[in-house]
């Protein structure tokens, strides 16, 4: 197990290497550098020329990548031209209402698909699957921003029941910060639910017509042992494996519920990085991204040894 | 069969209920308003400000970004500020004294003013402070090289000028990227990033900055208030709401959601879209500023825009109306007029050269096309959709260019490659931007060589006339010949005058603009 888990730590390297040079290529490829942005829109090109050539962003592509990358072999991420604080502090900072909204959003997701999977596959065919099916379409044919907008006029704007937008520290206490992270996580929880709703009801249909299902129905099983120890548990990989792609994709991918709901995590600090040229911090949350959504398969992975012992990683 | 009607009568009750969500509300926020209404007189302790941007820092002697300059008005003053009347007025400085010939400036300086830090202002922060911005601000730096700041005693400097010029104290009370002082420790610690602390001598300190999210202003307690009374950047600041929160909010809907429903005291830069709906919001009132010009420039060096006929063939065409409707959506929201400077500052404003404005004459520009020997060369409109009046603009004037038979393309790009791209002649032909007024005709974007390549004696001569002029009547004269220049070379031509607009809560008072939303003297009543 440790062995696995080492070799698929190992192979990361290359993954980041590649990763971290084609996106230092993309960005210096765009035209325009940091200076427009930390400069505004009235600045002439003699002084953005001269604040670039001053951040060194005049240099040649290998010298300015290769500068990086012997200072994040020194553990030296760099600094942000704009933030003016280094690339590792600010992954620290913003990734922490991210990791927040994900879990809160996952939450919901789990509280709205299980019950929801789990009854339209018991209940195949009849109006209650149908519904769910629906439901579940919409919900991963609607677009998330249009979602969020909708939650916002009538959460927020029309019912003051929560804040527009905005971010409460955990400091702040708990009520404060799930106020403020509860409209983009049920925004975001919703269109998650609508895919793993699809997932759960299609894997549990695939064990509940299974020998061993009929067998522990004709010992006399409760029908609810039946559906949850013995249908859930032998669904559970594929469960899992949707479960951690909708994770992934939460931690990973919140650009436009953060920009929307102004939440200083790192979609936000993404899309900004983009827009201000601010180079290290593209490439500190691209490789910080990277790292995250490998991390979060080899945990699903090993979690798979949990749920069944037949899948355990390294088991021959 | 069975199921499928029941599909479709489940898909039709999803798109009712999303309909409903998206639209019932009108009837709730009616109720709220209500409620709104009670009366109070107590204001709030806090003010929020929702902001379009994050801002790059706040040394805002060396940022020309307006919010830059309008979060660090509350935190930093100069020696001069502009008055309501764009009249140079003492902020720091107590008085001053001319020599006969104009080339050294005396200047007392207030006793008694602290720093945030509780350490006084002297000259020798003053001194550092100001020939700082001399050198380092590409506005000073472009009028006062070579000037100098120099202590005499501790509430005494002197500033010998370069070359003596009737505008001195008009650039040192400029509002953009202002003379801000700084305690000396600061300047001197200051790295070519800027300076590290934000320290001044406002009504408000910096207490905290958390990037992308806030800037947070506190009032600072030890304010050596002035005894006149306020006008426009001058005179009493009373820090009336203790604490001020310039909150980030980029995205133009929340933060249009965010004034409504209470979230935000005052809402930024409300978009044109967005101006009646708020203007009928009972819980809102609404600033309308004029905030600058709508220009056009045009590329005066390279390929067939360097043929003067080619240049005014595109003024001629122009039909400034249609273009300022399509980018600001409300007739309330622009006026037309021919002049570069703010309408409201009698000494600059001027329509002179307006023969060349708004001609919307396309039999002339077909004309001038034909003198020019235009032959279908591509001509590049640069714009960016990150400013949407400006995109709005070039769209309309592209079709107007292709009414007359220009072959006109737009590039359309991001804010930083816009930036780059209109910053090299081989690159654009023309392009339109948003330009907040200058205090100053010589500030001028269109002006700077370096801004849309124009090179021409007839501007360094124009601008030394104006410097130099022995009376404000034959520096205007001067200014008057320099517009009408720009329009006869055709090298640049306002479009329009835009407004700035801000949502305030309808309970706010003492709200003030000038160049910037001014917040020292703004209540909430709760």
């Amino acid at each position: 197990m440790l062995r696995y888990i080492g070799k698929r730590i190992l192979s990361l390297i290359p993954v980041m290497i590649v990763v971290s040079f084609v996106a230092f290529l993309i960005v210096y490829m765009i035209p325009g550098g940091p200076a427009s942005s930390i400069l505004g829109l009235e600045a002439t090109a003699d002084e953005i020329h001269a604040l670039n050539a001053q951040l060194g962003f005049d240099r040649p592509f290998f010298v300015q990548y290769g500068d990086w990358i012997v200072g994040v072999l020194h553990g030296d991420w760099g600094n942000s031209y704009f933030l003016h604080e280094s690339v590792s502090t600010l992954l620290g900072e913003y990734f922490l209402p991210t990791i927040s909204l994900a879990i809160f959003a996952q939450i919901i997701a789990l509280l709205i698909s299980i019950p929801l999977g789990l009854i339209a596959a018991y209940k195949r065919g009849t109006v209650i699957d149908i519904t769910a099916v629906t439901v579940s379409l919409i919900g991963s044919a609607l677009p998330g921003f249009l979602l969020s907008m909708f939650l916002m006029l009538a959460l927020s704007v029309y019912n003051h029941i929560f804040p527009v937008a905005g971010y409460a520290d955990l400091s702040q206490g708990l009520g404060e910060h799930l106020k403020y992270l509860f409209v983009p996580a049920l925004s975001l929880g919703i269109v998650q639910a609508a895919y793993l709703t699809r997932m759960i009801r299609s894997s549990m249909l695939d064990v509940l017509y299974k020998n061993f299902i009929h067998t522990a129905r004709a010992k006399g099983l409760k029908e609810k042992k039946v559906l949850l120890v013995y249908g859930l548990k032998n669904a559970a990989p594929v469960i899992l494996t949707a479960v951690g792609q909708s994770f992934g994709s939460l931690i990973t991918g919140t650009i436009v519920t953060e920009t929307i709901f102004n939440i200083p995590g790192l979609g936000t600090l993404t899309m900004n990085s983009i827009n201000r040229r601010d180079v290290f911090v593209i490439q500190g949350v691209v490789l910080f991204v990277t790292l995250l959504y490998v991390l979060v398969n080899l945990a699903v992975d090993i979690l798979y040894g949990f749920v069944d012992p037949r899948l355990q990683p390294g088991r021959k | 069969m069975k199921n499928r009607k029941a599909i479709r009568v489940i898909a039709l009750a999803m798109c009712a209920t999303l309909l409903f969500a998206g639209c019932g509300g009108s009837g709730k926020k009616s109720s709220s308003d209500n409620s709104a209404s009670t009366a109070a007189t107590e204001t709030k302790d806090e003010l929020h400000i929702a902001v379009s941007a994050n801002p790059p820092s706040l040394d805002v002697q060396t940022s020309n970004s307006s919010l830059v300059g309008e979060i660090a008005a509350h935190v930093f003053e100069p020696l001069f500020a502009m008055d309501d009347k764009y009249e140079p007025t003492p902020v720091l400085a107590e008085s001053y004294e001319v020599n006969d010939d104009g080339s050294v400036y005396t200047i007392k300086l207030r006793e008694g003013v602290k720093f945030h830090n509780g350490k006084e202002m002297t000259s020798e922060d003053v001194v550092a402070s100001m020939n700082r911005w001399i050198k380092n601000c590409s506005r000073a730096k472009a009028l006062l090289e070579g000037s100098v700041f120099e202590a005499v005693d501790d509430y005494t400097v002197t500033l010998t000028v370069n070359k003596p010029a009737s505008d001195i104290l008009m650039i040192l009370a400029n509002p953009s990227m202002f003379a801000a002082i700084y305690p000396k420790e600061v300047v001197d610690s200051a790295t070519e990033e800027g300076i590290s602390e934000y320290i001044g001598t406002g009504p408000y300190k910096m207490t905290e900055w958390k990037q992308d999210q806030y800037v947070k202003l506190d009032k600072f307690e030890d304010y050596k208030n002035s005894d006149n009374a306020t006008t426009g950047l001058a005179g009493k600041k009373e820090a009336a709401t203790p604490t001020l929160y310039f909150d980030v909010v980029t995205d133009v809907s929340t933060r249009m959601a965010g004034v409504q429903n209470g979230q935000y005291d005052i809402a930024e830069e409300v978009p044109t879209d967005n101006y009646e709906e708020l203007s009928n919001d009972k819980n809102l009132k609404l600033d309308v500023t004029n905030g600058g010009t709508l220009n056009l420039f045009l590329n005066t060096t390279e390929g067939i825009m360097a043929n003067e006929d080619m240049r005014q063939a595109v003024l001629a065409v122009l039909n400034c109306e249609d273009i300022l409707y399509a980018s600001y959506g409300n007739e309330d929201l622009y006026e037309l007029n021919a002049g570069w400077m703010n309408l409201s500052d009698a000494q600059w404003s001027t329509e002179a050269g307006k023969e060349y404005y708004n001609q919307n004459d396309e039999k002339k520009a077909k004309e001038l096309l034909k003198k020019a020997g235009y032959n279908n060369e591509e001509i590049t409109l640069v714009t960016t959709p990150d400013y949407p009046e400006m995109y709005n603009a070039t769209l309309v004037l592209q079709e107007e260019l292709q009414k007359i038979g220009v072959n006109a393309v737009v590039d359309s790009n991001d804010f930083n490659t816009f930036m780059e791209h209109r910053s090299d002649p081989k690159q654009f032909s023309m392009y339109i931007t948003s330009n907040s007024y200058a205090l100053l005709p010589v500030q001028l974007s269109a002006l700077n060589k370096e801004w849309a390549g124009l090179d021409a004696p007839e501007v360094t001569e124009g601008i030394d006339a104006i410097r130099f002029a022995d009376s404000t009547e034959d520096a205007k004269t001067a200014w008057e010949n320099l517009q009408t220049f720009l329009y006869e070379d055709g090298a640049a031509s306002v479009i329009g005058h835009y407004t700035s607009v801000n949502a305030l809560n309808a309970k706010a008072e003492g709200y003030e603009f000038l160049r910037y939303a001014l917040y020292w003297n703004t209540t909430v009543s709760k």
